[in-house]
């Protein structure tokens, strides 16, 4: 994910570092401490996880993006030799300045992370840690204004001694901002006396811990092949009604089978990864996987370079589970430039209805089980979209008359077809039922007394030409509007049956 | 854990004869005369009563609810007057708009013979309480699946009553009822099964008054009562007021939010040649357009709710769509969508157009003309949603090709074959909920691949016998199923003699030109190593079924391998003598041409 690299440039970091068996040795601050910290970290990235974006932000009273997003690690090697020393620390403007650096490159549904960088001092006065904490205990707690509308980490990395007497105070205030931004993160301290070697360490430490590569099995039945999956995928944790959700994606990335991308269509997902095939022995132990390392294993079959191959050729994809009762789908994507392509895994919602038009994920059956194939002889069928059991009210002829127009069209219907008695009877008398069934369900029985006048004139306007069944058809639906049958929903107003009518029938 | 208050809302209708008054709002039903000529004087207009405005308004809010939450925001309707009578229960197939309807015509319009005085909405909302303490079908799920934990099931919900108030007094005491009612509830439902107390309930109430009545200033905040009641009161016109009033309930109450269409080319219904652009607006969860909101980057976009609701709307314009967009699209949320209008002829234009299967792109207006296509309306299965689709920068900018990497290098990977075998392996629901699939479908789709995968050979370097299928068919794709019968049984069996046969022929085996990677170019050895994969392919199914035993025991009497040798031509023709004999007497003489050397 975009890591947002926040270096401490205050004066205090300036201050020289005590080395115990420094004899001769030059002198260190704590500046030279956080860049070699940096560069041991970047140094690692740059073996194990080269794809990830990192960017350089500095602050003291002020913040400065020096790099902005990038994979040339040796770019911010470069900036950070260049630095000079400002005022204060001024905690507030460096994160928000980091926070607006990351949602004006990745927006607000990137996960991202800030690698805080400082000394131990919180500063003073305004914009130090204290008062971040004193504002936010009067806008009280859980105050929405206050966290990150952005799923990003803090990670705090200290350059102090554990023996400093003020650092298990700065440690807990620096907890307390983690919570107050609301995505979780850690702090770190060197686990001994402040040196370049405790420095490195933990930078190392971190580096393991929250940054190393995603590295799994992708299997299909027998078939299977390491994989390296980037950006790593995060843990789902997610306050649902009636239920608390936490999820880790599983090492294991299983295909349970496989669909026409067509039948998927587009399905929403919660977060994206490349699939990187690995080596068969190099997984989990030594990801390392040096370009030359590449240039040996080039030869040896995968089965996710075979899978993506397939894929793309028959635009399939394959649905996969990638944990307990979570899903998603492998398919072959090109980058827009359409130059080079990869196999992605796309990650639904936890749950085995996320996708409601799949049905749910556990009842996916393999075809053969079924008595007629649901993809037709020929395959010129699908069995998907699985329908909605409840029509919604748009496919649903929805009565409403709200809006005087939607009363005007439903009776223009009915007028519609009363002009055209005797040809359209079945249809005058289908609407009609249907507005008087309306007007009782909403206790409208005004509108009965109003269409019963409105037949009675449609009846007086028939032209001398008109066939005679209109003018008693129509005056036997006014009629029939003015009884008490024509509140009883369970009676519908049927056709008078005339002589005319039963000329007609005969004649058809 | 959220236990939302919108779970559960019960519609206090006051069914009294009060509410038989007029609305006072005229509506003309008697338009479209003008092309009949002069003489027609237009029937009175009608005027709808303050009951029928309410029904509409209600039956409207649960349209919207259910269409955009079908599962798990229920309503339910109370009617009021001498007594309280449910409508419908919280059961999901009461669930639904039809349900409400045909139950209304049962209810009726209120009675003008019941006496007033007999009649009160402390009726209606005494029984919402008591309906309010009953658990749901989701409710049940959740307190048993919560016994196994430490928490336990908060029963909340929301009352939303629709009469005509008398004064601030009239409020209060209303309210007192209610608390009152909610503490003995609370008492008889402590311990019954299907019922639980309320932990927090919302009263919300909508004071209808007739269009141009002079104001009532009774309209009241949301104020808490005590840690069990919160109160709101809203003061409406009736009419087609109370609806927008409802209906901006809704928007608050579900956290929903409109967008606008625009642009939507639709022919004209008088002169079906030309077309005009229509606008359609839609209701859906806030979530749709959380990037915007967050970002503040709305400028420009906001408009004021076109058809009327209390509220904003953002616009999205329309773009014509490509034809069959089938490709994936990078989509981060889907969400449903209701019409804010659904009868309109714009709005039913639109959702048809959908429904019909094709999908239409929309486009954020930007500064500097930049287009941004930020979402996606679609329907699956008969319901339509937005899709929000991804406008940010991505981390998977410029990656390495897959050919880059590990295995990148090699070129004869059985991409064809693996596409037939991803069609054969391809999933369709089980819908069918009467008849038990056991093991689940799922397992029995994992267990299906198992099983085909138990000898799948990459890439065609690696293998002898998936180069020679012409030779082997149709054992391959026979010995993978979990049964076969006999004459599937006698399928394999030719096709294990008639690589004997080419065997004893010393016929080339059919070698790819890219070559095996693996040793020997030899025939001899080229036969062994075929020989060596079938074994292999069939003594892995050979568990699957006692044929499939029959099927390995012919290879092995062909094929005996003592101490990697393999078998004498002499014990060979036994075999096959055995098996003409077998033949034979199946009167399947053909197949007796296929090994010569017998003759």
């Amino acid at each position: 994910m975009p890591t947002v690299i926040l270096l401490d440039v205050s004066l205090s970091m300036s201050r020289p570092v005590k080395m115990e068996n420094s004899a001769g040795s030059e002198d260190y601050n704590r500046r030279n401490l956080a860049i070699h910290g940096i560069n041991t970290f970047l140094d690692a990235l740059s073996v194990k996880n080269k794809l990830e974006y990192v960017s350089l932000v500095i602050f003291s009273s002020l913040y400065e993006q020096l790099v902005p997003f990038t994979r040339d690690y040796i770019l911010i090697k470069s900036t950070l030799t260049k630095l000079t020393d400002f005022d204060k620390t001024s905690l507030a403007i460096g994160l928000s300045g980091a926070a607006s650096t990351i949602t004006d490159e990745w927006g607000y549904s990137t996960p991202s992370q800030i690698i805080l960088i400082t000394d131990g001092s919180t500063g003073v006065g305004q914009g130090s840690l204290k008062q971040i904490l004193e504002t936010h205990k009067q806008m009280g707690i859980g105050d929405k204004d206050a966290s990150f509308q952005f799923p990003c980490t803090i990670h705090v990395l200290c350059l102090a001694s554990p023996q400093d007497p003020t650092i298990q105070a700065s440690v807990s205030m620096y907890k307390k901002i983690i919570d107050i931004y609301g995505h979780g993160g850690e702090v770190c301290i060197p686990e001994s006396t402040l040196s370049l070697d405790s420095t490195q360490k933990m930078f190392c430490q971190f580096f393991e811990e929250h940054c190393s590569p995603f590295h799994g099995v992708l299997e299909c039945g027998h078939l299977e092949c390491n994989i390296h999956i980037f950006p790593k995928p995060q843990v789902y944790s997610k306050s649902h009604d009636f239920e608390d959700v936490e999820l880790e994606v599983c090492h294991n990335i299983k295909i349970v089978g496989f669909l026409d991308t067509s039948d998927v269509a587009s399905p929403p997902f919660i977060s994206r990864h490349l699939v990187f095939p690995l080596p068969p022995q190099t997984a989990n132990t030594d990801a390392g996987a040096s370009d030359e390392a590449i240039g040996d294993t080039g030869k040896i079959p995968s089965f996710t370079v075979l899978l993506h191959g397939s894929l793309k050729v028959e635009n399939m994809v394959a649905i996969c589970q990638v944990g307990s009762e979570w899903y998603g789908m492998l398919y072959s994507w090109a980058d827009p430039h359409k130059k080079k392509s990869n196999l992605m895994l796309s990650i639904f919602e936890p749950g085995v209805k996320s996708l409601p038009w799949l049905g749910k994920f556990t009842h996916l059956a393999p075809h053969q089980i079924f008595t007629a194939s649901p993809y037709g002889e020929d395959d010129n069928k699908t069995p998907f979209p699985v329908k909605i059991t409840e029509k919604r009210s748009y496919s649903l002829n929805h009565v409403g008359w709200i809006k005087p127009a939607g009363l005007q069209a439903d009776i223009q219907k009915v007028l519609r077809h009363a002009r055209k008695l005797p040809e359209k009877m079945p249809h005058f008398y289908k609407e009609l039922n249907r507005v008087r069934k309306a007007a009782l369900s909403y206790g409208f029985t005004e509108l009965l007394d109003a269409l019963s006048a409105m037949l009675d004139r449609e009846c007086r306007l028939l032209p001398g030409s008109a066939h005679p069944d209109a003018a008693l058809q129509l005056s036997h639906a006014a009629n029939a509007l003015r009884t008490e049958m024509a509140r009883d929903i369970t009676q519908t107003i049927t056709p008078m049956s005339t002589k005319y009518s039963s000329i007609i029938n005969e004649a058809r | 854990m959220a236990y939302p208050v919108s779970h559960k809302t019960v519609f206090v209708l006051d069914h009294g004869p009060a509410m038989m008054a007029s609305s006072k709002e005229n509506i003309d039903f008697d338009v479209f005369n003008k092309s009949r000529g002069p003489g027609i004087i237009p029937l009175a207009p009608v005027t709808k009563s303050l009951w029928t405005c309410n029904a509409e308004a209600a039956v409207e809010y649960c349209r919207i609810v259910y269409d955009l939450f079908p599962d798990d925001k229920l309503v339910q309707f109370v009617a009021s007057d001498t007594s309280a009578t449910s409508l419908n229960s919280w059961q999901h197939k009461q669930q639904n708009v039809q349900k409400l309807l045909d139950c209304l015509v049962v209810l009726g319009p209120p009675g003008h013979k019941t006496d007033p005085s007999d009649c009160s909405i402390v009726h209606g909302l005494t029984h919402a309480v008591e309906v309010l303490c009953e658990l749901t079908e989701k409710q049940q799920d959740v307190r048993l699946a919560l016994e196994e934990t430490e928490t336990t099931l908060q029963n909340k919900g929301r009352i939303i009553c629709m009469t005509s108030l008398k004064s601030d007094r009239h409020v209060q005491s209303l309210q007192e009822a209610v608390q009152e009612a909610i503490i003995q509830h609370n008492q008889l439902s402590a311990n019954a099964d299907s019922f639980m107390p309320l932990n927090y309930c919302e009263l919300v109430f909508v004071h209808v008054r007739p269009v141009g009545r002079k104001s009532d200033s009774i309209s009241s905040p949301k104020k808490s009562v005590s840690p069990l009641l919160s109160v709101e009161v809203h003061v409406t016109d009736s009419g087609r007021s109370v609806a927008t009033k409802v209906v901006g309930l809704a928007q608050r109450h579900y956290e929903l939010f409109s967008t606008t269409v625009t642009g939507i080319p639709m022919k004209e219904e008088q002169n079906s040649g030309s077309s005009a652009n229509y606008d359609v607006e839609l209701l859906h969860s806030r979530d749709v357009h959380l990037e915007a909101l967050n970002s503040g980057n709305t400028e420009g976009l906001l408009i004021q709710s076109k058809e009327g609701l209390p509220s904003q709307s953002l616009t999205l314009k329309w773009c014509t769509p490509k034809s069959n967009i089938m490709e994936l699209q990078n989509c981060v949320g889907a969400y449903r969508v209701t019409p804010v209008d659904v009868n309109s002829r714009p709005s039913a234009c639109l959702t048809n157009f959908l429904l019909s299967g094709r999908a239409v792109m929309l486009e954020q207006p930007r500064k500097g003309g930049t287009r941004l296509i930020s979402h996606m309306l679609a329907s699956h299965g008969g319901e339509i949603l937005i899709h929000i689709l991804s406008s940010t920068r991505s981390v998977l900018e410029d990656p390495p090709s897959i050919s880059e990497g590990c295995g990148g290098r090699i070129t004869d990977y059985r991409i064809h074959d693996f596409g037939e075998f991803m069609k054969e392996n391809r999933l369709a629901p089980w819908t069918d909920q009467n008849i038990a699939c056991d093991p689940l479908p799922l397992q029995r789709s994992e267990n299906h691949l198992e099983r085909m995968t138990r000898v799948w050979p990459i890439a065609i370097g690696d293998t002898m016998i998936f180069n020679m299928l012409s030779h082997l068919d149709p054992l391959p794709s026979l010995i993978v199923k979990d049964k076969l019968d006999d004459d599937e049984v006698l399928e394999c069996k030719k096709a294990i003699y008639h690589v004997v046969g080419m065997e004893s022929r010393n016929e080339p085996l059919p070698v790819p030109n890219a070559g095996l990677r693996t040793k020997g170019s030899k025939r001899e050895e080229q036969y062994r190593q075929m020989w060596t994969e079938l074994e292999t392919l069939i003594k892995v199914h050979v568990s699957n079924s006692p044929q499939h035993q029959k099927v390995l025991d012919c290879f092995t009497d062909c094929h005996k391998t003592d101490g990697g040798n393999t078998s004498t031509i002499k014990q060979r023709d036994e075999a096959i003598m055995e098996l003409e004999t077998d033949l034979a007497v199946k009167e399947l003489d053909t197949f007796v041409l296929l090994n010569p050397s017998t003759k």
